[in-house]
């Protein structure tokens, strides 16, 4: 019986589940965490700095929480991995006349879903390298501040400062324009995947995967354009 | 009318194919798109040349049977309508068309225009049987029916298993066929005691048949020309789900 199970989950319709869920999972935790990055507008270096130090106060919630993260973004990049090499497999040749892209749905978003996944993945790695292990510029772990009296990593002057880098920022935002294209079309998925798409919704579901890629974007993107104009300042 | 066509030849399922290249002339345009091919053959038989290989039946739009893409769009340009109800109106005197098999890895060309469909033979197969009891025919509605329901499995019914769905996606997927099949019998009463085992089933055939994966969009719902909803493998992916966890 459980290796029916077994091979229930890996198949197709199996692991489209294991893509969606997963992708729902990152979906809410890029979500907290761009509310809780966008403490950066605060008016005060304090406000992200206790929120930062809050949740390093607890290193086994911690670290449960970021191999929790490891394995669902491991359990997505082989779902949709896997997935795709069947496709392509699966289609070895193509019309020597291509139809109308009008007539056969082809947008852009939804052709390039592994190369925007592709690229997000290499720069969730360098954005940890960055200002989680701190490797690429080693001032960061010697940013220190007190808030009432605690002495604490001041995260507030060293966002500043990574992101005065326009290389780091203009990276920053073309991967957050990339999130935006991979949830346009990874959002709306969902709902198919679920079973929850229905003719009389697709519109509404469209516009609100539209919304919620917007939304992030725009989030994200506030907070290297705010360094580099200056609307966040030491 | 005439058109300039560029039909995909080839010899056997194992022989390099390619384009050749056929004026037809004296067409009109209420000829339909395999009553053009007709004429192309005729002349082609009667010149001792091989005429195109093409499937077709009932040429009424509900065998399925016309499976060939023109201009890289499975049954041509027409919303709603096979090969067979493709009238030549559709096109402009002296227009260039091409023409091809489904391409598809589940789907392999025998013969120039004809693919060979039987990866959805083995899916129908997998799904196996509804339970009917044996003897006299049952009374006409001895199951209510509500017509809500009726009208679903109906739609879901329509599928003419043609295999345009396969033909138009851009990762070869099945998805819709089977989801067409796997919804009309689960929404019936006399479907319902096989339903978990027949998505499970039929989807695992589906995956052993080579075809790939829905990636989510819908070419199969726009070129479908019995315009079979993607609605559909939404059902077939929750009724899937639901399958595995009874098997928990």
């Amino acid at each position: 019986m459980s290796t029916q199970i077994t091979s229930m989950i890996q198949s197709s319709i199996g692991r489209k589940w294991i893509v969606a869920i997963t992708g729902i999972l990152m979906i809410g935790f890029i979500f907290v965490h761009m509310t809780g990055n966008l403490q950066m507008f605060a008016g005060t270096p304090d406000k992200i700095n206790l929120y930062a130090h809050l949740l390093h106060s607890y290193p086994l919630v911690l670290w449960g929480f970021r191999l929790g993260l490891i394995a669902v973004t491991g359990l997505h990049i082989w779902g949709t991995l896997s997935l795709a090499r069947e496709n392509r497999r699966a289609k070895p040749v193509d019309y020597a006349v291509a139809g109308r892209k009008s007539r056969l749905k082809v947008t852009w978003t939804s052709v390039t879903m592994v190369i925007s996944g592709t690229v997000i993945l290499g720069f969730v790695v360098f954005h940890l390298l960055h200002f989680t292990a701190q490797v690429v510029d080693k001032s960061y772990a010697s940013m220190e501040t007190a808030v009432g009296g605690v002495a604490m990593h001041d995260v507030y002057r060293m966002v500043i400062k990574g992101f005065s880098n326009p290389w780091i920022s203009g990276f920053y935002l073309i991967a957050m324009a990339l999130l935006f294209s991979h949830l346009k079309h990874g959002a709306a998925s969902v709902f198919q995947t679920f079973g929850l798409r229905d003719r009389q919704l697709v519109q509404v579901i469209q516009a609100g995967a539209w919304i919620l890629a917007l939304a992030l974007f725009v989030g994200f993107s506030s907070i290297p354009v705010g360094v580099m104009l200056g609307w966040i300042r030491p | 009318m005439k058109l300039n066509l560029r039909i995909w030849r080839q010899k056997s399922k194992d022989s390099e194919g390619q384009f050749e290249t056929y004026e037809a002339d004296g067409l009109t345009p209420d000829m339909s798109f395999l009553e053009m091919l007709d004429v192309v053959n005729d002349r082609l038989t009667k010149e001792g040349k091989e005429p195109v290989a093409f499937e077709h039946d009932c040429r009424e739009g509900i065998c399925g049977s016309c499976a060939m893409a023109i201009n890289g769009e499975p049954h041509g340009p027409n919303q709603g309508a096979t090969t067979c109800q493709v009238y030549l109106r559709s096109f402009q005197d002296g227009e260039t068309l091409t023409v091809e098999p489904w391409r598809a890895r589940a789907f392999p060309v025998i013969k120039d225009l004809v693919a060979d469909r039987s990866g959805f033979d083995s899916i129908i197969q997998a799904g196996g049987f509804v339970s009917v009891n044996t003897g006299q025919a049952p009374d006409a509605n001895a199951i209510p029916i509500g017509k809500e329901v009726a009208e679903q499995a109906f739609d879901a019914a329509h599928c003419i298993g043609c295999g345009a769905c396969v033909a138009a996606c851009r990762n070869g997927s099945a998805m819709l066929f089977v989801a067409a099949k796997v919804s009309h019998l689960g929404l019936l009463p006399q479907g319902q005691p096989e339903r978990a085992e027949r998505v499970r089933k039929m989807v695992a055939a589906m995956d052993a048949a080579g075809f790939g994966n829905c990636s989510n969009q819908y070419a199969c719902e726009a070129v479908c020309p019995k315009e079979i909803s993607a609605d559909w493998i939404g059902r077939m992916n929750r009724d899937y789900a639901v399958s595995a966890a009874k098997k928990v």
